[in-house]
């Protein structure tokens, strides 16, 4: 009975337009890296492009492996994986890589990793298994803090490196989790008034550039020429790539180094890709990306349990706010804070870790009920 | 399958990401097809860099190439207080600063003190080495601009005639302001895009247009006589508790100034500190009625008529004449004087009578010829062109007493230019103080030749006014006191009253002496003016004797020989030696 309903062999069974979508993004996100890293040297590809190829690939090679994982065995092993990435972010704290003042990178074996962006999956993982259990009771206090407690762990790792962007990232995943999980909205409600209150308390928390951050995104002629720079200059990019754009490798803002060199590829590659491409790339962009989420929340519906359907929920989720808090603040609606956009930024382990998740959406999906 | 009652939970998710999506897409929208052209403006601006690219401004040198005027490189310090302060040195800093700038320590901290600022001038046209030496500091916050600064090195040496430029480097007084188009040069101009970090994108230039360096500017003036002059003025001032002092030292065949001063006078260099009255050019912008010197004009316009002879006899009236019903005075009384005597004793009487021989209307021809009335078009600004009233404004006194130099007004170069004209066989030539303009490649632009103006008289008039003059330095002359020994100088003094409400002042006058040396071949003609000496205030006392001291010097520093003693006394007894 319980694989009876599937219909089809595996590969019939997966969503290709989601798989298309993912492809695309991640050949506009390739063509756009280069480009914000073309110097007008005649080198065929930089050092980024090439990189970023063989990222995707190993992307894709986790996505497969992803998928083929049953993602119910994968849950039962939850909370070994969540240990690990726990120790994994320990470990950063003592011997991490400090790049640009925070200690986020691991050296394993030559290649530097990000423990931080597996660990958002490992906790996923364990907040999903923890919840799906028919038994649990989601009206009870219990579970509730239970949930709060084991994000605050990872939560505390990752602000000490400290990664703000992406310890805050924990919180929308675990209320999604909640949410769908089905607690009763008063719980949700409750503490979304506390959060508010609390809130002016969290400016004492905030370093001294994430609160000119804050300020410089309230007012942006506080300080053109430093904070504000980069969010006036990734504002004028866009605002000057028009209907068309101005063309493959011809944005003026990225290639003559407005917008930083450090960040064109990685945080602010919305930007460039919304100053040469236009409009229209950009909303080919959202557009892909809305196919992604979509596909994402179809595969939440259509799980075949609780646990596929928390997955999904949730992976779908960080996909999603990563993708608006990273284009509202090229476009001017959110603060700076480093969070790279999904599929397109340049970076080995945010590539893998999105692709885990995609796949693991897809593990959800290919091992859905048909009607 | 999902359960029942929870179902809508995923619809709100679905909600909720359509709304968003649907915000930040018309967000894009906003910014990429909305009135996003200030957008477009700004990167406009932010790019697009435009650069004067100055030049320095030409030079001024002297005859021989000694240097009157250049520019020279000096910095602007200033401070990015935010900067100072940020960098937790900014006591450090601001003493560092007080201390190499020689300023105010706590004029310096109010500078510094201002977080709120990112731009304060420290302190502007600092000499290049100090700039090095805070440069070598490596303080934070602490910036340079270039600028060039006009310097005068000769500091009051020549400032009339070289005048100044302004702060903004416009010349705004004598040759740099006259030639202020050769000295300024063009500035270029460029056009180009910069990065993000303001270099420059080569491949993005747009306008290039090269710059022109200023161009030089070769005076007329020799450096070494210009400072006989102004030491003989300066002394001048002193010994005759003077108003004002200037001279005019010209070559008499080509009309070239080789000297040109006046007191009071300024530091170009200090320009702004000067008053008005200081910076004025006396011998060109300052007019007065010449008195005595006058007649030269009158004389030489009846010699040349043929109206007149040397040794011819004229009743100078014992000193007082009614003409007109108005008496006409002689500072001594004369009785019978041969014409020649006339001029060398100056009389009043006598310059009457020969104007009125002439009439008025060859009497004015004659002194329009001689350039008085009109400015003589000198390259400098602020001539004055001095009175001479058309006929029809004369009254029936007007010949009488513009014969002696009254009722006209002259500028010093007029007169001396006269002088020119008459020592040069009755040449009237264009005055001028500037020789070329060289441009920074060395070519020539302009060259400015001799012009000859007119030729109000004949050569043999010339020569005749030329040795009768001479006689007013022999010993009795009234010019006996501008005698360089030697040489023979052919002069003439004017002791003018200065006209007060209702007539003339007894006690203020204008003294003045002009004379050709060597008279038997003029080569320079001088004119020496003196503003209300006291007590002397006669031209033979006062004007003379620094006209000796300048010729003196001139001619020794000129090389300009003697003439033999056996040839110097047949010239001035020439025209009797003819005559008898």
């Amino acid at each position: 009975m319980k694989h009876g309903e599937e219909k089809g062999s595996m590969l019939a069974r997966l969503d290709w337009i989601f798989l298309f979508a993912v492809l695309a993004l991640m050949g506009i996100g390739i063509l756009f890296i280069y480009s914000a890293s073309y110097r007008g040297d005649n080198e065929w590809m930089t050092e980024l492009t090439r990189k970023q190829a063989v990222w995707a690939v190993a992307g894709l090679v986790a996505f497969a492996l992803a998928v083929m994982t049953d993602y119910r065995q994968l849950a039962d092993n939850a909370w070994w994986l969540f240990i690990v990435c726990l120790v994994l972010l320990v470990l950063v704290l003592f011997m991490g890589v400090k790049i640009y003042g925070s200690t986020r990178w691991l050296n394993l074996f030559g290649i530097q990793v990000q423990p931080s962006e597996f660990a958002k999956i490992g906790t996923l993982l364990v907040l999903a298994h923890y919840l799906s259990p028919p038994s649990r009771d989601m009206a009870s206090a219990k579970t509730f803090f239970a949930v709060f407690g084991l994000m605050a762990i990872p939560f505390v790792l990752v602000l000490q490196q400290p990664d703000l962007g992406t310890a805050l990232m924990l919180l929308p995943v675990t209320l999604a989790l909640l949410f769908v999980g089905g607690v009763p909205l008063r719980y949700l409600v409750i503490l979304g008034v506390i959060g508010l209150l609390l809130s002016p308390l969290g400016w004492y928390v905030l370093d001294d550039y994430q609160k000119e951050r804050i300020l410089v995104f309230l007012d942006p002629g506080r300080d053109p020429l430093g904070a504000g720079w980069n969010k006036i200059q990734s504002e004028i990019a866009v605002g000057s790539g028009g209907l068309g754009g101005k063309g493959y490798l011809m944005g003026t803002q990225n290639i003559l180094g407005f917008l930083p060199r450090t960040v064109a590829p990685t945080d602010f590659i919305f930007s460039v890709i919304a100053e040469e491409s236009g409009f229209a790339g950009a909303a080919l962009v959202l557009g892909l990306y809305a196919v992604i989420l979509g596909c994402g929340i179809r595969a939440a519906i259509r799980a075949r349990d609780r646990l596929g359907r928390l997955l999904a929920a949730g992976i779908t989720t960080s996909l999603f706010c990563h993708m608006f808090v990273n284009i509202a603040m090229t476009v001017g609606l959110a603060p700076i804070t480093g969070l790279p956009l999904p599929l397109i930024s340049y970076g080995g382990s945010f590539m893998i870790s999105t692709m885990v998740g995609l796949g693991l959406v897809q593990s959800v999906y290919v091992r859905r009920i048909d009607r | 399958m999902i359960e029942r009652g929870q179902r809508w939970r995923l619809l709100l998710v679905i909600g909720v990401i359509a709304l968003v999506w649907t915000g930040l897409g018309a967000r894009l929208a906003y910014l990429h097809l909305g009135a996003n052209d200030h957008l477009r403006e700004r990167i406009e601006s932010i790019r697009t860099v435009e650069n004067d690219i100055l030049v320095g401004r030409g030079r001024i040198l002297d005859r021989t190439g000694n240097i009157m005027a250049l520019d020279l490189a000096l910095k602007h310090v200033f401070v990015d207080p935010k900067m100072v302060l940020e960098s937790g040195h900014g006591r450090f800093i601001t003493a560092q600063l007080a201390r190499m700038l020689e300023l105010d320590p706590a004029m310096v901290a109010s500078k510094v003190n201002r977080p709120d600022r990112r731009f304060e001038y420290v302190k502007t046209f600092v000499h290049q080495d100090v700039a090095a030496d805070i440069r070598s500091m490596g303080l934070n916050g602490v910036h340079f601009e270039d600028v060039s600064a006009r310097y005068y090195p000769r500091g009051v040496l020549l400032s009339h005639v070289l005048g100044f430029s302004n702060l903004e480097g416009v010349g705004s007084a004598g040759v740099e302001q006259r030639f202020d188009r050769y000295l300024k040069g063009v500035p270029g101009l460029r056009i180009t895009e910069v990065d993000g970090r303001r270099r420059e994108v080569y491949e993005r230039r747009g306008v290039d247009i090269k710059p022109q360096e200023g161009a030089d500017v070769f005076l007329t003036i020799d450096q070494n006589l210009q400072y006989f002059v102004e030491r003989a003025l300066d002394r001048a001032m002193v010994d005759h508790s003077a108003k004002g002092a200037w001279a005019i030292v010209q070559h008499v065949r080509t009309g070239e100034i080789l000297a040109m001063a006046a007191r009071p006078d300024f530091d170009p260099n200090e320009y702004r500190r000067a008053p008005e009255d200081h910076r004025l050019n006396r011998t060109i912008g300052f007019t007065y009625e010449p008195g005595s010197t006058f007649k030269v004009a009158v004389f030489a316009a009846a010699f040349n008529e043929g109206l007149i002879t040397p040794d011819e006899i004229v009743d100078c009236e014992n000193g007082r004449w009614i003409h007109n019903g108005r008496p006409l005075r002689d500072f001594h009384p004369y009785g019978k004087l041969t014409i020649a005597d006339a001029l060398k004793k100056s009389s009043n009487i006598a310059a009457a009578k020969i104007a009125l021989e002439l009439g008025e209307e060859r009497l004015y021809n004659y002194l329009r010829a001689f350039g008085v009335g009109r400015t003589t078009g000198i390259s400098l600004p602020g001539e004055e062109a001095g009175i001479l009233n058309p006929r029809n404004r004369w009254t029936s006194l007007s010949i009488s007493r513009i014969a002696m130099g009254h009722e006209v007004a002259v500028t010093s170069l007029q007169l001396v230019n006269m002088l020119s004209a008459i020592g040069n066989n009755g040449f009237l030539m264009k005055p001028r103080v500037v020789n070329k303009v060289v441009n920074i490649k060395g070519e020539t632009v302009v060259a400015v030749s001799d012009e000859v103006l007119g030729r109000p008289i004949r050569g043999e008039t010339a020569r005749l006014m030329t040795r009768l003059l001479a006689r007013i330095t022999e010993t009795g002359g009234t010019g006996a006191r501008a005698r360089v020994d030697g040489y023979t100088v052919a002069g003439k003094t004017g002791t003018a009253q200065k006209p007060v409400r209702g007539g003339y002042s007894d006690h203020d006058n204008i003294a003045s002496f002009m004379g050709l040396i060597p008279a038997e071949d003029p080569q320079l003609s001088i004119i020496v003016v003196v503003d209300e000496p006291q007590p002397e205030h006669t031209g033979g006392r006062v004007a003379a004797p620094v006209y000796q001291e300048i010729a003196s010097q001139a001619v020794r520093y000129l090389d300009i020989p003697p003439v033999p003693q056996d040839l110097a006394a047949r010239f001035t007894a020439q025209y009797v030696e003819r005559t008898k």
